[in-house]
């Protein structure tokens, strides 16, 4: 038994699941369930469909190469059975998931990174802009408790002209 | 599923190119044949100047169809094509060389014991033949 990859979008087929289609120059084409078949039979290609692993490797949207994945690699020699070495196996393969997962996270943060401080400078924009359709204007000069969150501004001022003017 | 009437392609060279299938042998009124199935079928389309002629009814065995086959463990099988190779009575293919993937079901009459042996094996785009597991 062996755990196969989806030609489309790269998951695992697990025994039970999806469907193996062999083109007459017997190139085997494995797809996990329908949906993939189902693009490929519209001749798409998986590295222009969004969802696909393919698709976000090649845009950097996750770890595109790393020594966990080649450690993965599809071994044709069937091994002799030797219980130290398959104890060992289940091991590494336990940390290598690990490691590799770290890795993902990490890039993920990589990624998102600034995108709490833009979201919040993009969701002021948006609340001033639009605070007409939640309150009236005139409301927000009656009450003065009502004020709109402040951004914090990096401001530079010069040091020579501050000293001119503490001067004068 | 082969129904009476299907065109498959001839998987060998026999000099059949496509046949169409009439009946399988051996039941009064069977309607499907799938792979591995051997049927009676007819010569539609023939290469010039070899044995079989057009209208000359061949026995094939099929080994190819889109429909395909479900496996024992769960994982389906479906081809590009429905093809059938050439059989006489006794099961022995007819051409010397089958061509393109064959599913490993497809091993009644004696099929795989004589295309395993066949002389001339064909690698490159048109593969010889594969069993597939």
């Amino acid at each position: 038994m062996r755990l196969e990859k989806c030609w489309f979008c790269s998951s695992t087929i697990y025994p039970g699941h999806g469907m193996m289609y062999v083109r007459n120059d017997a190139k085997i084409f494995r797809f996990c369930r329908s949906k993939c078949h189902k693009n490929f039979k519209m001749k798409r290609n998986p590295r222009k469909v969004k969802w696909t692993k393919i698709y976000r490797k090649l845009h950097g949207k996750e770890l595109p190469q790393d020594t966990t994945f080649e450690l993965e690699r599809k071994r044709n020699r069937p091994e002799r059975y030797d219980r130290n070495v398959v104890e060992d196996t289940v091991k590494a393969m336990k940390k290598i998931s690990e490691t590799r997962v770290e890795r993902e996270a990490q890039t993920l943060a990589n990624r998102m990174r600034g995108k709490k401080t833009q979201q919040r400078r993009e969701d002021l924009a948006e609340l001033q802009q639009g605070i007409h359709l939640v309150k009236a204007p005139t409301a927000l000069l009656e009450e003065p408790s009502l004020t709109l969150p402040k951004e914090k501004m990096k401001v530079k001022v010069s040091v020579e002209q501050e000293s001119k003017a503490m001067e004068s | 599923t082969i129904r009476p009437q299907t065109y498959s392609n001839v998987a060998d060279n026999s000099g059949a190119r496509e046949s169409m299938r009439i009946r399988v042998p051996g039941a009064s009124n069977r309607q499907y044949a799938s792979i591995g199935d051997m049927i009676v079928a007819v010569v539609r389309e023939a290469v010039p100047n070899m044995p079989p002629k057009g209208s000359e009814v061949v026995r094939a065995v099929i080994a190819r169809t889109r429909k395909g086959l479900n496996r024992d463990n769960g994982m389906a099988i479906r081809f590009d094509d429905n093809a059938a190779v050439a059989i006489d009575r006794e099961g022995n293919p007819k051409g010397t060389r089958v061509f393109g993937p064959v599913a490993r079901e497809s091993r009644e009459c004696h099929f795989a014991k004589t295309v395993s042996s066949a002389p001339e094996v064909l690698r490159g785009i048109r593969r010889n033949r594969m069993m597939l597991r």
